[in-house]
């Protein structure tokens, strides 16, 4: 008897899968499902059972009418709702909202860089953003007490070493990932570096203390100027677009000489002026230059066999431009309001 | 720093055809960033000459007078507090708007009742003096309603330049520096610095005239001049003095302080003097422990053995490098005075300075390495402009020097072949020649493939040592633009793949899309405040030694005080929401991390978390146990389970009957928790959070390492489904209960919970857990005898282990 179901089960189940038509399911349902159908003449033959059986039988004959029904049901629904029957529906109501998330703006720019410098072979490294005196400073040629160490207002943790000084910090840049990617992989090596980092500086809506660079990395032999150059103007053409100009300048940074900062034409007035540029057509973008020889060295590199360059970009004033925003502490703000634009 | 035009023009003659903007360009694009352009002029808006008329007692006041001044367009009333102001008197009138030097705006306003429509000025508020009590009187021909600065002939140009941008080159911190810049930028002659006054033969004769100078620290102070020189007038400085220290934002004080100032803003050497009558010699030394000074600003400062001080052997006179003490001060009765120019350590200077917060003009220049031919150079200059101003003065002392400075010349190698190749490009010969020599280097070896190139002093400090440094020179000056870009050549290889970068990347999309979070950024900062309000404990927290004042001082270890921030933000902006933050959180433990070059030590153990909060209404801790869910079956193979187990410890913030450790693959990843009631009421949050923090670096490692994934085929055979409900006590766990029906029999496949019951229906204290069982063999179609068989045992089974009974409907 349970044979029987479970056949009269799969039968249906099969015919079910092939109905195309409203007719069609008429007609199935009336074969199988009607007070005359099959189903019901098999359930009819419970009654000859004993009375174990018939409990048990009448279990499992229960499950499949229902399960039949429920399956018919959703076809019939389904097929019924395929088209509009007439003019009851207003096609111009919107679909239900999903729920959605959204990424951090810093984020989706940070993607960004990092696909176009995965398309050119480069790496994409990390590094610690609770960093030693050492990797931030020394290392990358600013030795204590160095003047240039005042370019960046750092925060320091309040740990002292056996002589009695500070020597870990937040780290105020991502450029001590150079040396540390230099001493793990040597030379050649390209490598972008993005991260989070930190002065100890007032926030306002230019400043924060807490931000994002991205740093690119790439040394070689003969690795050169025009190099550099030519680099840094198929970014800004990636990222700003392809009529996009580079100026130069020399800025100085103490791990690479000569240093650059690098601007490229304004990317919202194509060079005329305007507020966003402070009426000069360019954009003060990117810091840049040939890696510094004390650097290379400090990452275990010969200078005499290898050169390299090195550029930086603000992760947070990327993002300002590209999304006109106005105020830098809205990335940390945790606002809803803000981040359900992005 | 501010450069002035008009006082760059007496070092390098400068075509009209070359405007002040062109200069600020080129200097921007050769040399460093010109940040403003001010107009002398402009600081004297609404400043006009006045020409006072009559002088009346202020009746409400004694000290006050109401005058009544012509500015030609109209007569204005004016309140008037110094005693020397007197009809026909020609002064300058600050205009209502105008905005003074010194910060102060001018309104209209009532002074004791009397309307007053503008100021007579004093020098010090026109940036001209530091005189006070009076106002200012101008000279008879003045013409009435004039603008004060053509009655100044203010025609300078400023240029705005911000010192840290120069922290390589304390060469530009002056005009002569930026003027050979200039030369060297757009071919011009720079003419000598020169020493107009002062020979050897000026000087007195050693043997009768002493001046004891010792310095015992010559590490700390390799070169120290100092001259005595008498028959001193303390006066106010000539006009042209004045106006060339308020147009570099100085303030004029007397002459010989002046001329200090002046010559240090024309060479870049810091000189100080002395009143002579106050001190007999010098000795400089290291200061004592505790030793104690009163520098100029009235400050006593506390020493250390560190700092470096010019004492007279009895007190401490002078700190030094960095400010002058009181007890030495050039007073208007000074009569003589001892000149110092020095030259001393930079890294001396600036530890002091940074120690006692104390930065001066002189101590940007010392601690940027100055060099150490400079001080002779400006000692002479000095003497031969205090004789234009001072023509009473005489040398009263031999010159004496004291010079344990390396003045080695030396010589870099300048490869033409290795500077095409540095750059890219060839730079013709004549250019490099020419750029090198315009910026004071001298060169041997002109035809040769290498030059021989020697530093000037003036560069060879700290500045430039190498062909690096040289290969810059020649690239700014020649031009960046006139560089063509070329991209490199470079070998095919493999990079390394990021995967920690790529899962991370892959968790924001899904938590983000699917889980419908938004990504919070929080600071790695937290308060002990909000630690406190979360029942966290800090005790083994790091802490920043120079926090910013209004910023958190600890180092998180946690990402859930900035999540519970984040719902904080939020709660009266929207209803049921949600974040989630990867960031990394810091310990006080040693890590595996290398510190720096000795060998053996770490950084302090860092660790990426992931971070998830919900907030809002009905089951929180059900909704964001499904985002996990979610999220691992996206993360990790088809087929991966999910675990929420019972804790060991409790996060203090977490509600203690609604916090479970997460586990995979055997492995606890993190908690997950409502949080507490108390926590809410401290926060003043107004909605139920549930929270969720996972070791992001033990996930990656976990999805990186389990087993590879293999397809399976298709189950051949039907399953039978049977759904089972058990009652059980509150006590029995449904992860306990699921794990043993699933271990049960190896035909039971699958077993999933679909409901939880717990109410009036069941007695006290139970629960009913109903489930979806899936029974399927590999090999054969199921029957349902054998299922009910399996069935029945485990029924039993449960009882027995749980006491959970079947629940009858």
């Amino acid at each position: 008897m349970k044979n029987k179901f479970n056949q009269l089960r799969d039968e249906f189940l099969e015919q079910l899968a092939r109905v195309k038509t409203n007719e069609h399911l008429k007609e199935l349902e009336l074969k199988f499902l009607s007070r005359r159908g099959r189903l019901s003449e098999l359930m009819g033959g419970l009654k000859d059972l004993n009375v174990d059986l018939k409990k048990e039988a009448g279990e499992l004959a229960n499950n499949v009418k229902k399960e039949l029904q429920e399956k018919f049901n959703a076809l019939s629904k389904s097929l019924n709702n395929l088209v509009a029957k007439n003019n009851e529906i207003d096609v111009t109501l919107p679909g239900a909202n999903l729920a959605q998330g959204h990424l951090n703006p810093i984020t989706l720019v940070q993607n960004e860089l990092e696909d176009i410098f995965s398309s050119l072979g480069f790496m994409i490294l990390d590094g610690p953003e609770l960093e030693s005196d050492y990797y931030n400073f020394t290392a990358l040629n600013i030795p204590p007490n160095h003047p240039a160490r005042d370019m960046q207002d750092t925060f320091y943790v309040d740990y002292k070493n056996k002589d009695g000084h500070y020597d870990l910090l937040m780290r105020t840049q991502t450029s001590p990932v150079q040396i540390r990617a230099m001493q793990k992989y040597g030379a050649p090596l390209k490598a972008l570096i993005p991260g989070r980092c930190f002065r100890n500086e007032a926030t306002d809506a230019r400043h924060e203390h807490t931000f994002y660079q991205v740093e690119g990395l790439l040394i070689g032999e003969n690795i050169n100027f025009a190099n550099l150059k030519s680099f840094l103007e198929i970014v800004g053409q990636r990222l700003f677009g392809p009529n996009t100009k580079l100026r130069m300048r020399p800025k100085f940074f103490p791990f690479v000489e000569p240093g650059n900062n690098g601007e490229y034409t304004c990317f919202l007035c194509q060079g005329s002026g305007c507020r966003v540029c402070k009426q000069t057509g360019w954009l003060e973008i990117v810091g840049a230059g040939l890696i510094h020889p004390e650097v290379l060295r400090a990452g275990g590199i010969d200078p005499e066999i290898y050169s390299g360059l090195a550029f930086g970009f603000g992760l947070n004033r990327l993002a300002m431009l590209k999304y006109n925003i106005n105020d830098i502490r809205l990335f940390n703000s945790g606002d809803l309001k803000f981040l359900e634009q992005f | 720093m501010y450069i002035s035009l008009n006082w760059l023009k007496d070092y390098v003659k400068i075509p009209s055809k070359i405007k002040p903007e062109d200069i600020a360009q080129e200097l921007t694009n050769h040399t460093v960033e010109v940040e403003g352009l001010i107009n002398s002029a402009q600081q004297f808006n609404k400043i006009v000459v006045g020409k006072v008329l009559s002088v009346i007692k202020h009746p409400n006041a004694d000290r006050l007078r109401l005058t009544v001044v012509d500015v030609k367009k109209k007569k204005l009333n004016i309140v008037c507090g110094a005693p020397n102001v007197a009809p026909g008197q020609m002064v300058a009138i600050a205009m209502i708007g105008a905005l003074l030097p010194n910060g102060l705006e001018i309104k209209e306003s009532l002074i004791r009742g009397q309307k007053s429509e503008g100021m007579i000025c004093a020098e010090d508020e026109l940036g001209l003096g530091k005189n006070h009590e009076v106002i200012m009187v101008l000279k008879e021909n003045a013409k009435i309603g004039e603008a004060f600065a053509k009655y100044l002939k203010a025609d300078d140009i400023v240029f705005e330049i911000d010192n840290k941008s120069l922290s390589n080159r304390p060469d530009l911190l002056n005009h002569y520096g930026l003027a050979r810049e200039l030369a060297a930028i757009f071919n011009l002659r720079l003419l000598p610095y020169e020493k107009k006054f002062a020979r050897q033969e000026d000087f007195l004769d050693a043997k009768n005239n002493q001046l004891e100078v010792k310095v015992s620290a010559p590490d700390a102070c390799p070169r120290y001049l100092a001259v005595k020189v008498s028959g001193l007038e303390i006066k106010e400085s000539p006009a042209w003095l004045k106006e060339r220290l308020v147009a570099v934002n100085q303030r004029p004080i007397n002459n010989i302080v002046d001329l200090t100032n002046y010559v240090m803003f024309d060479c870049g050497q810091p000189l100080h003097a002395f009143d002579a009558a106050k001190m007999k010699k010098i000795l400089v030394r290291q200061a004592e422990k505790n030793e104690t000074i009163e520098t100029l600003d009235e400050k006593e400062r506390v020493l250390s053995v560190d700092d470096l001080v010019i004492t007279d052997g009895r007190q401490t006179v002078a700190l030094a490098g960095i400010m002058g003490g009181r007890s030495s001060e050039i007073t208007p009765g000074t009569k003589e005075l001892i000149l110092e120019s020095a030259n001393f350590a930079a890294a001396t200077v600036r530890k002091t300075s940074q120690k006692l917060n104390l930065r001066t003009e002189s101590s940007i220049r010392f601690e940027k390495a100055l060099d150490p031919v400079l001080p002779e150079i400006a000692i002479f200059r000095f003497l031969a402009l205090l004789k234009e101003i001072c023509p009473s003065m005489k040398i009263a002392s031999p010159l004496v020097d004291i010079n344990n400075a390396d003045q080695k010349q030396s010589t870099v190698e300048l490869d033409l072949n290795w500077l095409k190749n540095k750059i890219g490009q060839e730079i013709p010969r004549d250019n490099v020649i020419s750029i090198l020599e315009k910026l004071g280097f001298s060169l041997d070896g002109k035809k040769e493939e290498i030059l021989k190139v020697s530093i000037p002093s003036w560069r060879a400090t700290k500045d430039i040592s190498s062909k690096e440094d040289l290969a810059e020179e020649v690239l700014r000056l020649y031009g960046y633009d006139k560089i063509e870009a070329r991209l490199p050549v470079l070998a095919m290889a493999l990079p390394e793949v990021n995967e920690t970068g790529k899962i991370e990347r892959k968790i924001k999309n899904i938590l983000c899309l699917k889980g419908s979070l938004s990504e919070a950024y929080n600071y790695s900062f937290v308060g002990e405040d909000q630690l406190k309000k979360l029942n966290i404990d800090f005790f083994n927290y790091l802490k920043l030694a120079n926090p910013l004042s209004g910023i958190q001082n600890l180092l998180r270890q946690s990402l859930t005080p900035g999540l519970v921030a984040n719902i904080k933000t939020n709660q009266f902006k929207s209803d049921d929401f949600g974040f989630f933050e990867i960031g990394n959180v810091f310990f006080k433990t040693m890590g595996n991390v290398i510190k720096d070059n000795i060998e053996g030590n770490f950084l302090p153990y860092q660790e990426k978390r992931l971070g998830l909060v919900l907030a809002g209404e009905g089951d929180l801790l059900g909704r964001l146990k499904s985002v996990i869910n979610s999220l691992f079956k996206n993360l990790f193979n088809s087929g991966i389970e999910t675990e929420f187990l019972v804790l060991d410890n409790l996060p203090g913030w977490a509600d203690k009957y609604s916090a479970a450790k997460v586990v995979v693959l055997g492995q606890e990843l993190g908690v997950i928790g409502l949080l507490s009631q108390e926590a809410t009421a401290n926060l003043n949050l107004k909605k139920a959070t549930a929270l969720a923090e996972l070791n992001f670096n033990k996930l990656v490692e976990l999805i990186l390492n389990q087993p590879s994934f293999r397809c399976v085929e298709a189950p051949k055979y039907p399953p039978v489904m049977r759904d089972l409900a058990f009652v059980a006590p509150n006590k029995i766990l449904y992860n306990d209960l699921r794990r043993e029906i699933s271990r049960f029999n190896p035909l039971i496949k699958s077993v999933e919970l679909f409901d939880v019951y717990i109410g009036n229906k069941l007695a006290g204290g139970q629960k009913s857990l109903a489930f979806h069982l899936s029974y399927r063999a590999e090999d054969r179609t199921l029957v349902a005898e054998e299922v009910d068989k399996i069935q029945a045992a485990l029924i039993t089974y449960l009882a027995h282990k749980f006491e959970a009974k079947l629940r009858d409907f």
